[in-house]
């Protein structure tokens, strides 16, 4: 393995810097600022199976170190999806795989009801993507979030997606929740390769002269840097009860720092959201700054990953009940 | 497109708040009603790049500059910068004004008098002097129009009649068609704050003018893919999908395209 490389449930990635959900387009977009080729994989918007429209406008406001969206899953639909942006994420993973490298992996997001996940998941399957994420977890559609607050109803989606799954599954969970980790015991449970830690927190912003929620959707999710520590938090504590199932953060990150203090807290990759609305070529500066911090520690990302718990399995167990 | 650091040169005073940020090069090519994502390098006090359409530009793409009035955290960074420090620019993006139509009539309000400059330059070139409509509450908010004196017709109006027509731009226009300096048929650029686009869009409906509209909608990513700078649309282009996102679709917009909700 080389310092960079990372694995994730078998899926073998050249570097953990990834982009998360609804906030790269397909990637596409942002080739024309930056060569992506380098980067460790592309995750999709989420796709449902028919279009959806979205929430009306305003959907999106700044706020401290932070905003709140509403998007609403705007999507085109996966005929749509399959037919004009899967095969441009499959152009840019293959302008990657020359000297060795895998290129970056293109993973599909996926939303809906069990029975249309699993037909999306045939379909994906069959287009040939590397990895599947399950998005249990958007808070901004109406029962949105239940499948991730509910664990047997967690166990059951994932459980149902495996039975169809030729790609490794990860399943996207909610902060929205005193306690992910029973939740993330249940997509274990149902099969999951994978938990992605962790989606936006529920928040809203009020216009107090025309007394009404700033939002269309009147809620919106937060992200950004202000939720890093939350995420930070999640990551350590599922890693922690769950030692054996890898974790893909997402929360806030903003450089090479934050993906090594993730992966020091036990995950395997890091996906970068918000942060690339303000720097559409960040990503490629991580990958080049990781190997530069991983150069000037002697280490690697495999052998920092859970760094943090084989010390802290020294000094005391991390909090939480015990479970 | 490119995303990178350019220093600023240069903080030229348009008078009533608003100033001219020069920049180095190099500016590419850029439409009229195109835009640039800016923030500044260090103690950029907030998250997210703010938009702004370039105002000026060097012919040979050897400086730019834009057009910004200070009115929250991230205008007041921009404007504070010291001769020599930083700025990230990314652009251009979005969609121009049809390049189509010859001897537009230009209407603008406060700093959406911004995308004007580079056009007025460009119909000067080619031999016709823009007829633009600049409307502020009063005088002072007129920042820019001399920039446009030499170049353009300006026609000036303010809310309270310190200066040019008395009263709001849709009345100046209406005065103009009277007159026939606007005739029926033409067509209308508008960019400004919405109250007044709704206005003139109204105003070139029920005149037989056609009229397109410069949005200045709140934006995260400005090349498209947060999906959070929507607006209601109807129409050919968007296929029956009803939003739009306008930092790829937009800035700009024929008036009848958009679809006005009166709930936000
Ligand atoms: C395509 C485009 C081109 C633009 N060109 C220019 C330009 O050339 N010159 C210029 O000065 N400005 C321009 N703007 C507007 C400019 O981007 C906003 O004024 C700026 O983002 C405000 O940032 P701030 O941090 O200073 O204010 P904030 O703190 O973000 O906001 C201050 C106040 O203004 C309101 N506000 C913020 N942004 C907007 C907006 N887009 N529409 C309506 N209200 C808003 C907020 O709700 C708040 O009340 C343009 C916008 C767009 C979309
Ligand atoms: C504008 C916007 C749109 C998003 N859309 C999706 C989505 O479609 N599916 C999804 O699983 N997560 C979505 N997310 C959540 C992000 O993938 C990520 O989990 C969250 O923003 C936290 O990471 P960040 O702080 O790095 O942005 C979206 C986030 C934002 C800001
Ligand atoms: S501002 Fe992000 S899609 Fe338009």
């Amino acid at each position: 393995m080389t310092v960079l490389e990372t694995n994730l449930a078998g899926l073998e990635l050249d570097n953990p810097v990834l982009s998360a959900s609804g906030t790269f387009g397909s990637g596409w977009e942002g080739r024309q600022f930056s060569d992506l080729s380098t980067v460790g994989g592309l995750v999709s918007k989420t796709v449902t199976l028919k279009p959806r429209p979205g929430n009306p406008p305003p959907r999106i406001l700044e706020t401290p170190s932070g905003m709140l969206n509403a998007i609403g899953l705007e999507n085109k639909g996966s005929e749509v999806f399959l037919r004009d942006s899967l095969p441009r994420m499959q152009e840019l993973a293959e302008s990657g795989q020359k000297d060795g490298k895998r290129g970056p992996r293109v993973i599909v997001n996926l939303g809906g009801s069990t029975a249309e996940l699993v037909e999306l998941t045939k379909r994906f399957c069959a287009a040939g993507v590397d990895a599947l994420e399950i998005n249990l977890s958007c808070p901004n559609v109406a029962h949105g979030t239940r499948s991730s607050t509910d664990p047997a109803l967690t166990e059951e989606v994932i459980a149902a997606v495996k039975s169809v799954a030729t790609v490794p599954v990860f399943a996207k969970l909610t902060p929205n929740i005193t306690d992910v980790v029973p939740i993330a015991v249940a997509a274990h449970r149902g099969g999951a390769d994978a938990v992605t830690l962790i989606n936006t927190l529920v928040g809203m912003a009020v216009d107090w002269r025309r007394k009404k929620p700033v939002l269309g959707n009147t809620t919106g999710g937060l992200s950004g840097p202000a939720i890093k520590p939350v995420a930070l938090r999640i990551v350590y504590q599922v890693r922690a009860a769950l030692p054996d199932l890898p974790i893909v953060a997402v929360g806030g990150a903003h450089s090479a720092e934050c993906v090594l203090e993730f992966v020091c807290a036990g995950a395997s990759a890091v996906q970068f959201g918000t942060s690339l609305f303000s720097d559409p070529t960040l990503m490629v500066r991580v990958v080049n700054d990781l190997r530069d911090h991983l150069g000037e520690a002697d280490t690697s990302i495999h052998e920092l990953r859970s760094a943090m718990h084989e010390s802290a399995a020294r000094i005391s167990t991390p909090g939480g009940a015990s479970r | 497109m490119q995303s990178r650091v350019h220093v600023m040169q240069k903080l030229r005073d348009l008078g009533g708040g608003a100033y001219a940020v020069e920049v180095d090069g190099p500016i590419p090519e850029t439409g009229p009603g195109q835009f640039y994502m800016l923030r500044t390098e260090k103690r950029w006090p907030v998250l997210l790049p703010r938009p702004f359409s370039l105002y000026d530009r060097g012919g040979d793409g050897s400086w730019g500059s834009f057009l910004v009035k200070p009115i929250g955290d991230g205008t007041r960074a921009i404007c504070d910068l010291k001769v020599g420090e930083k700025l990230v620019v990314t652009g251009p993006l979005g969609r121009t004004f049809p390049t189509d139509v010859d001897n537009p009539i230009c209407i603008a309000g406060g700093v959406g008098l911004a995308p004007f400059l580079l056009l007025a330059r460009s119909e000067a070139a080619a031999g016709r002097k823009m007829r633009l409509l600049f409307g502020g509450r009063n005088r002072d908010a007129l920042s820019g129009m001399e920039d446009f004196q030499d170049i353009s017709t300006v026609f000036p109006s303010t809310d309270d009649g310190s200066h040019g027509f008395h009263g709001m731009v849709t009345g100046l226009l209406d005065e103009l068609l009277v007159s026939g300096a606007v005739k029926e048929g033409e067509t209308v650029f508008c960019c400004g704050p919405d109250p007044m686009m709704l206005a003139v869009a109204d105003l070139c409906e029920k005149r037989g003018l056609r009229c397109f509209l410069s949005l200045e909608s709140y934006m995260a990513c400005g090349y498209g893919v947060c999906n959070g700078c929507t607006v209601k649309v109807k129409g050919e282009r968007f296929k029956g999908w009803p939003y739009s996102k306008t930092c790829i679709e937009g800035p700009v917009y024929e008036a009848c395209e958009l679809v006005h909700d009166e709930s936000h």
